[in-house]
């Protein structure tokens, strides 16, 4: 850690930490539902707990993204935070803005629209929230020292991400207008925008993990934000096949969505070449596994899972099934929530001075939790492939379907439970690492110098060209 | 090999023609989408529909144009599959209709929510979604589905609403018992009775009293009354 005001990382972190355990309930309230057992029926219905689940990933995917903000920004343009106590503020009333939706999910205060359920006067305070935080990271770039590709992709990521929530508020009375101005949200989110701000993080990773030369890296950067909007912007039209849209979405969806993919896999090379050639040792080996990993889960999961019912006619009959949520969990996980583990378990030991790197725990907590997702993943694929063909291709009656998949949700349920624990160890490493007292080291030397870093193996500029 | 600003180039001017695509591309839709969903036909009841099946998180159960989620049955042409009398009686009272089923929540919607959110559906029902949802392509081989053709003989009544719960000839629901030779042992005029009240001639059946007019039972009960075996 270099910067005082990079403490305030911290707090993001922990409230990641908080909202992500929290989701996991929720999941098992959905997973136990699904498998007929729905206890809590009159207390949280399942549309309460799936509105919850999702906002909450949001919730603390984007808490992620700002305090991984807080923390690459200052070393990026070499100055403090420009406003430290507006960061502050601004998190509060995020947890504040969060919390009342929360609550307001459980007393049937909703908007209703997939992701977007957090009730319109809550959307306002959501909109200023992130405009203040952009501001702040803004005047930070502005006033600092440098301005790195790193930091401009980081924040142009941010900023966009903030923009292109606006049109999920334009007020529609045709459910299709609805669903297709949600998908700009939705879709150029997580399969654009999103994927900027995971470059930028990536590529602040790499470069501290790896020493590898940051033209090569920054350059790398540029040609996968490339293709993922070449293919991510028009990809938008897999969402606009079947919702009463034209039928050129059919073919214009279908072959840019087909190239989304590539954007994936040239982030998963990246990574893994990167690692590879990297010549620096860092002692934090861990990060680098959630950042490599980030790298191949956001392949399979995103790109891969993707592609297998993203072409009009596959969707056809997959379109509204549980093959969604298999796509949808393993591509969440692998892009943006590995993403965010990957700079937390980075920054903790510099935050808090405690240089706990390699325990078992940490490496116990990447492996269990990956293969239980890995686990999940397949459980959701069997119910949703059982479920297309009996209920799509057979045609059989939705709840007569539901039944003969039930045994595929204990699965999910037994998948998840191993998942669980390795987010237990992971928020147990966490802990332990205790409160952001670490020290301020400033180095003279190289500007991607770590003061903790095994001496000498400098990479040669252009190694991993 | 490729420089940095080469680099910088590519993803500025591919992400601006795909941007500018995208944007022109969504003119054309807004062009297009009052024609192929019929918004002539979008009443103000339909529109007080759709708010309230956004207020109530339908979408946190069901899935409507396919988007929404997995728990509960696709709604799309659901005015169609069971007709409106059959929705507002589900509306009215989710658990009697699937009794010892997967719940839905009691909502209480007054009489006149549940005409609004019919006409919503309705709507959605009339919408060109593009062949969506599909006719399921393996049925006549595997002699599953639910929606028989008229050659059957069934009722339209029966192939909306009996059909959710009974199956006659392997195809329809498993809630209830399936009917194939229900004649044996019941005779037109007990049809007639039970479905008209069927907790009058057992209380405490998990048979819900259906919204069905004096034709309606009058037909269902010849077709009833013919299914010997």
């Amino acid at each position: 850690m270099k910067y005082e005001s990079q403490r305030i990382a911290y707090w993001f972190f922990a409230t990641c930490m908080l909202l992500f355990s929290l989701q996991i309930v929720y999941g098992f309230i959905m997973g136990f539902a699904h498998a007929g057992m729905d206890g809590l029926h009159d207390f949280i219905p399942f549309h309460t707990a799936r509105a919850t689940h999702t906002n909450l990933l949001v919730m603390w995917n984007l808490a992620g993204f700002m305090g991984a903000a807080y923390y690459i920004i200052p070393e990026e343009c070499e100055r403090e935070i420009y406003w430290p106590t507006l960061a502050k503020i601004q998190l509060g009333a995020l947890v504040i803005v969060g919390v009342t939706a929360i609550v307001g999910f459980h007393v049937g205060w909703f908007e209703g629209r997939k992701f977007l359920e957090i009730p319109r006067p809550l959307d306002f305070l959501v909109v200023i929230d992130v405009l203040l935080f952009i501001a702040n990271i803004a005047m930070t770039i502005w006033k600092g020292k440098r301005i790195t590709t790193t930091s401009s992709v980081l924040f142009f990521g941010l900023l966009m991400a903030a923009l292109l929530y606006l049109p999920g508020m334009i007020p529609t009375d045709n459910q299709t207008e609805d669903s297709y101005w949600r998908w700009w949200v939705v879709h150029l989110w997580v399969e654009g925008v999103w994927e900027l701000i995971m470059g930028g993080i990536l590529a602040f990773l790499l470069i501290k993990l790896t020493g590898i030369d940051r033209e090569i890296i920054e350059k790398w950067l540029y040609i996968i934000v490339g293709l993922t909007f070449l293919s991510g912007i028009l990809g938008t039209g897999h969402h606009y096949y079947y919702i009463g849209t034209p039928k050129y979405w059919l073919w214009i969806g279908g072959l840019f969505s087909a190239l989304e993919p590539l954007a994936f896999l040239g982030m998963a090379i990246y990574g893994i070449t990167m690692a590879k050639r990297g010549g620096r040792k860092h002692p934090n080996r861990t990060a680098l596994a959630w950042t490599v990993g980030t790298c191949v889960m956001s392949f399979v999961g995103a790109g891969f899972l993707g592609f297998a019912h993203t072409l009009p006619q596959v969707n056809m009959y997959t379109h509204g099934t549980l093959v969604t949520a298999m796509h949808g969990h393993m591509a969440f996980w692998g892009a943006y929530a590995m993403l965010v583990l990957a700079i937390i378990t980075y920054a903790m030991p510099l935050l808090t001075g405690r240089k706990l790197y390699d325990t078992p725990s940490a490496t116990f907590a990447f492996w269990t939790s990956n293969i239980g997702m890995i686990a999940m993943t397949l459980a959701f694929a069997v119910a949703g492939v059982t479920q297309v063909v009996l209920e799509r291709r057979m045609g059989m009656e939705f709840l007569a379907v539901q039944t003969e998949i039930e045994v595929h949700f204990w699965g999910l349920i037994l998948a998840a439970s191993l998942f669980t624990l390795g987010v237990i160890a992971f928020i147990y490493n966490f802990v332990r690492h205790g409160l952001p007292k670490g020290e301020i080291e400033r180095s003279s030397a190289t500007e991607e110098k770590e003061p903790d870093e095994s001496p000498a193996l400098e990479a040669a500029p252009g190694a991993a060209e | 090999m490729l420089s940095k600003s080469a680099a910088r180039t590519f993803f500025l001017v591919g992400t601006a023609a795909c941007g500018l695509a995208f944007v022109l591309l969504t003119l054309d839709t807004f062009r297009q989408i009052p024609g192929q969903t019929r918004e002539e036909n979008l009443t103000e009841a339909a529109i007080r529909g759709k708010h309230l099946f956004d207020q109530s998180n339908c979408m946190g159960c069901h899935t409507i144009l396919g988007e929404g989620a997995y728990y509960a049955p696709e709604l799309t042409r659901v005015y169609e599959r069971r007709g409106p009398e059959f929705i507002a009686a589900m509306l009215r009272d989710p658990e009697a209709m699937y009794p010892g089923q997967r719940r839905m929540q009691q909502y209480d919607f007054t009489e006149e929510e549940i005409a609004d959110l019919v006409a919503f559906l309705e709507w959605v029902n009339g919408m060109d979604l593009n062949g969506f949802p599909p006719a399921p392509p393996l049925a006549a081989a595997a002699g599953t589905t639910a929606q028989a053709t008229v050659a059957d003989g069934r009722p339209a009544v029966f192939n909306q609403m009996c059909v959710a719960c009974h199956a006659v000839g392997g195809r329809g629901g498993a809630v209830g018992p399936a009917l194939d030779g229900i004649a044996t042992r019941f005779d037109r005029d007990y049809f007639t009775r039970w479905l008209a009240d069927p907790a009058a001639i057992r209380p405490g059946t998990t048979m819900p009293k259906l919204p069905l007019s004096d034709q309606h039972i009058a037909e269902l009960s010849d077709y009833l009354a013919s299914l010997e075996n």
